[in-house]
């Protein structure tokens, strides 16, 4: 049976625990046609600014766009890619330096269509996902982030 | 009973105007609706924004239908 494809929720309050990323690496142990996983974790970084250094990142997010806009991405992504499997997890709310805020997760058969999924997932859920970045400052003022 | 336009705003625009909601009597089209924002909030000047409708970003003058919901977006800055 075609399994169907709907929007879901990718995320997450508060930073992404290392525990749930190794419970869902587990969980892929019963999909014995899975040959290579590639993970992507982006971590809070601890800048330095002029105003300040950073200490935590307040993610916002308009929601509703980005859902739909994360599965028009995972869509074509699938289309492009002979993939098993594909999970997508973006933190809003306070991540503290050092916490991990992203996590993308694709398996396939053989490795490199895992790693070729995974940098291209990463590289448009940056550039096209409303997600926003404000960060905090240990002067207590906040900068908003800027991707590169 | 005339129409209105939602309009959400987020990150640094949200800031830069001090509110993140708000509704205004329908405006047309967007090249329309960008020129009543300036006017409504000059700050808007100089912040870097995109707006969407109905969710879907605009990249040129689009008719803007009753009941739309725009929002004011920022450069993206996730991950």
């Amino acid at each position: 049976m075609e399994k169907e494809r709907r929007p879901k929720n990718i995320f997450v309050q508060g930073p992404i625990s290392p525990e749930s990323i190794a419970k869902s690496i587990a969980n892929h142990g019963s999909k014995t046609d899975i040959g290579g996983h590639s993970i992507f974790l982006g971590q809070v970084r601890a800048d330095a600014k002029a105003e300040g250094n950073v200490i935590a990142i307040d993610y916002s997010a308009y929601e509703a766009m980005a859902l739909e806009k994360a599965f028009e991405i995972r869509e074509a992504v699938f289309a492009k890619y002979p993939l098993n499997c594909m999970h997508i997890y973006h933190s809003l709310g306070e991540v503290k330096v050092g916490e991990l805020c992203l996590f993308v997760f694709t398996s396939s058969k053989h490795r490199k269509a895992a790693m070729d999924a995974c940098d291209e997932l990463v590289e448009r859920i940056k550039a096209e996902l409303p997600v926003w970045g404000k960060e905090i400052l240990d002067t207590q003022g906040h900068v908003w982030k800027l991707n590169t | 009973m005339p129409t209105t336009i939602h309009i959400k705003a987020f990150g640094m625009v949200a800031e830069k105007i001090g509110t993140n909601e708000m509704s205004i009597d329908h405006i047309g089209d967007s090249v329309k609706l960008l020129d009543a924002l300036l006017v409504k909030f000059p700050e808007l000047k100089t912040v870097k924004f995109s707006l969407a409708i109905n969710k879907m970003l605009v990249s040129e003058n689009q008719k803007i239908p009753e009941n739309a919901e725009i929002a004011l977006l920022p450069p993206f800055s996730g991950g």
